[in-house]
């Protein structure tokens, strides 16, 4: 028996990080606003106190923060010829859950795409010719600019409290910030992170082959910080426990630490955690949404009536909710018609170890989840792809994010994986090893994308979304590219043997790469290729908007929190100025 | 029970470093440490708790070196201390407190003393929030994430809490609120104490002291 609430002016489907910044906005703004969210509360104190929170067995290998794939899996496959199957453990990609979302086991790494990707397909064909790329490659611009984005990634930053050197404001170079970054308005909220012994030298080697390194912009802060909304952030203290964990210390920019003090002292706003939604509502003639049917961890339905609805749950759950929903029409691979679902991609991610002789000491165990020293040299657009048969790029630089002691221990080829060498080897390099991540772009590809599955069924009974996904060409061909700059550098730090991974098809759920997952929802100014408007309101339903990494037409070379913030404030801005003030389609279809 | 099998329950139980500890003679103490350091602190480092001086044996030497640093350069204000601290050459204050370090508790494990009247437990009961919980509504996280479980240290640089004198405790967290305290780093004490009142810091104070000092505290 289905109970029917009483009607508030918005439902917000999922308490994270968009979330939080779009129902603090909203309730400030007098509307009534409830957030469903299907995790539980949880706060700093005294849920991330240590020291449980820095249990690696139960946050690193049981998944402790993450959704439950008991109760819902994905299913995956590579190819639309293979029966997918449920993804029974995270390992790929970890969806977290709970209030806060998956930004509450963020590293905090947060940058900007550049102006480039925005307009990808445009500047590609621009600059290389339109027959430069594989024709089942399907990648798109945005409908959003660089420029039109650019107050709102400030806005972001500063919420957060990122810790980061500028490299170019407002179009003036600035000494050791990235020079190839878009220009910025102003410079970062803190001043950069400690640099790591092993990211001065890779920031030696870098500038040595005439590269340009700069400071990872983290968003563990480096000092002390309030920020606009009033909240206190504290300093990161370098404890290793960063992705996969929660902070106990205040330290890292996560719904907790920068918006949700003030978002829940609104009495415009309600929150109401262990609630699933199970579909948003339509009218009869499916152009108008009425709300949402949610059953909470009693097990009873409501039907919670909404003169608005937001989707902003994880990017794939955004997708798998439109498509129980019935909005937009589900993307078909075979005839390539269809959007929902359609351009799902990832994040192209290699690695290179260089190890060192025992004089050399990095002590990786002081980490903060984006303390490392990077280039750029090698991401985006930033080198001549002429003659090199793909685009994209990655970033490259020495990142190291942890050196806990299950996780952590990097060894040579050819060592054994078990018994009396492997631990041998384990205690001889765990402390003169030096990672690198070159963290790679991901095109759209006609045959990658999200639908439901036809087979399993989540604890409720609806299908589940089924990714078929698997590396394009373009990508493989890109990652054996960088890294072999990435190796180079490995070299040139004096390493005495580097080891370069290059990521290799097919693509696997059984091994981590980054939990960058994007696309099937995308944006952008034409309705037969994209789910929502530059708005991210809904073509097919205005009164839907959906915000998320699944808005993300491809995947570019950086992590996408900070472009996903400012999408966020762009949104907002949208719904505020505009949309609220008169309901009705923001872009006529 | 045999020696061999007492000897291999320690093994598994990891309680050789105790046995060693014991069985070793407590180091003579430096000339300077008699000299500067006794008439105060105690002649094992037990400290003056009612006076507010800090117990210092089993205090990690990094930390205590760190200490005489910042006291002799003045980001720890405190008169008495610098006087000390500036006569100090490097190698002197190296070896005073690795000295310190170096000596086990001369306490015994007992319990928390147990609370004579409601004040009193209410007061360690906040205490024991905030050492072990931190408090949201003051956005406060927990002492132990930093000084370890029970506030027993996390050398090198955090300094073991339990078993110290309330007075010592409550003082320089207020030298912390106050700002003649000011040589922690990332402004870790300072972020944190600046979100406690008087009553909190009577509180953890008040908690930590409850503790008799853990023989092996601070050690490493």
């Amino acid at each position: 028996m289905t109970q029917r609430l009483k009607e508030v002016d918005v439902v917000i489907i999922g308490v994270g990080m968009v979330g939080s910044i779009v129902a603090k906005e909203l309730a400030a703004a007098g509307h009534t606003v409830v957030g469903l969210e299907r995790g539980q509360a949880r706060y700093t104190a005294p849920d991330f106190q240590g020291p449980a929170i820095h249990d690696e067995l139960r946050f690193d290998i049981r998944k402790a923060l993450m959704q439950d794939n008991t109760r819902e899996p994905v299913t995956f496959r590579n190819h639309g010829s293979e029966r997918a199957l449920p993804v029974r453990r995270w390992e790929s990609f970890l969806p977290g859950t709970g209030l806060g979302g998956s930004m509450v086991h963020w590293n905090g790494q947060t940058y900007r795409y550049q102006a480039n990707d925005f307009e990808l397909a445009t500047r590609t064909r621009q600059r290389y010719g339109k027959d430069f790329l594989d024709a089942d490659v399907t990648i798109q611009d945005w409908g959003v600019t660089y420029d039109e984005l650019e107050p709102h990634f400030d806005r972001f930053e500063y919420l957060l409290g990122t810790s980061g050197k500028a490299g170019n404001i407002k179009g003036t170079i600035q000494p050791g910030g990235d020079p190839h970054e878009s220009p910025r308005s102003r410079e970062y909220p803190t001043p950069p992170m400690k640099e790591h012994f092993q990211g001065a030298m890779f920031r030696k080697a870098a500038t040595g082959l005439g590269y340009h390194p700069f400071p990872q912009p983290s968003s563990n802060l480096s000092q002390p910080y309030t920020n606009p909304e009033g909240v206190k952030l504290n300093a990161c203290v370098f404890c290793g426990f960063c992705e996969r964990y929660a902070c106990e210390h205040y330290a890292k920019a996560v719904p907790q630490t920068i918006i949700l003090p003030v978002l829940l002292a609104n009495p415009n706003f309600q929150l109401r955690t262990g609630c699933q939604v199970q579909r948003i509502n339509l009218d009869s003639t499916k152009k108008k949404a009425t709300g949402v049917t949610y059953i909470d961890a009693a097990g009873r339905e409501f039907e919670q009536p909404a003169s608005l609805v937001i989707t902003a749950s994880f990017s794939l759950n955004n997708v798998r909710m439109l498509l129980l929903s019935g909005i937009g029409k589900p993307y078909d691979p075979n005839t390539g018609k269809g959007v929902v679902g359609r351009n799902y991609a990832y994040q192209t991610m290699s690695s290179v170890s260089s190890f060192f002789d025992e004089d050399v000491i990095i002590n990786p165990f002081m980490a903060s989840g984006a303390s490392g020293t990077l280039i750029n040299d090698f991401a985006g657009d930033n080198f001549d792809h002429s003659g090199l048969g793909f685009i994209g790029g990655a970033y490259i630089g020495a990142v190291n994010t942890n050196g806990r002691p299950i996780q952590y221990h990097p060894v040579p080829p050819g060592t054994p994986p078990w018994g009396k060498a492997w631990k041998q080897a384990v205690v001889k390099h765990y402390n003169h090893t030096v990672q690198f991540s070159c963290h790679g772009s991901s095109i759209a590809q006609r045959q990658n994308y999200l639908d439901l599955d036809p087979t399993y069924r989540d604890a409720w009974g609806q299908p589940l979304l089924r990714m078929t996904f698997d590396f394009p060409q373009n990508d493989l061909k890109m990652a054996a590219y960088v890294t072999a700059k990435a190796v180079e550098i490995g070299k040139a730090m004096g390493a005495k043997q580097v080891v370069g991974s290059p990521r290799k098809g097919p693509y696997t759920t059984q091994q981590y790469q980054t939990t960058h997952n994007t696309g099937g929802t995308v944006m952008g100014n034409d309705p037969s290729t994209s789910v929502v408007n530059r708005h991210l309101q809904s073509w097919d339903v205005p009164n839907v908007f959906v915000i998320g990494c699944s808005n993300y037409p491809q995947n570019a070379s950086w992590n996408p929190t900070g472009t996903l913030g400012a999408l966020t404030y762009w949104a907002v801005d949208a719904l505020k100025n505009t949309y609220l003030k008169s309901p009705g389609r923001l872009v006529s279809a | 029970m045999s020696v061999s099998r007492l000897l291999a329950g320690c093994l598994l139980w990891g309680c050789i470093p105790l046995l060693m500890a014991a069985k070793q003679a407590e180091k003579p103490a430096p000339a300077v440490a008699v000299k500067l350091c006794q008439s105060c602190h105690g002649a094992h480092g037990e400290g003056t708790p009612a006076a507010g001086i800090p117990r210092l044996a089993g205090q990690s030497a990094d930390y205590l070196d760190k200490q005489l640093r910042d006291y002799a350069g003045g980001s720890r204000e405190n008169p008495i201390m610098h006087q000390w601290a500036i006569q100090l050459k490097d190698a002197q204050r190296t070896e005073v407190a690795a000295y310190y370090a170096s000596l086990a508790s001369p306490y015994a494990v007992a319990p928390a003393a147990a609370a004579s009247d409601a004040a009193t437990t209410g007061l360690l009961a906040r205490g024991h929030q905030l050492a072990h919980q931190g408090d949201e509504t003051r956005r406060v996280q927990a002492c132990d994430n930093c000084h370890g479980p029970d506030g027993n240290g996390a050398p090198r640089t955090a300094p073991y809490i339990a078993g110290q004198s309330a007075q010592y405790l409550a003082a320089s967290l207020k030298a912390w609120k106050e700002g003649t305290r000011k040589n922690d780093d990332g402004q870790q004490m300072r972020s944190v104490v600046d979100r406690l009142n008087d009553a909190d810091i009577g509180a953890v104070a008040a908690y930590f002291a409850s503790f008799a000092a853990s023989p092996n505290s601070g050690s490493q």
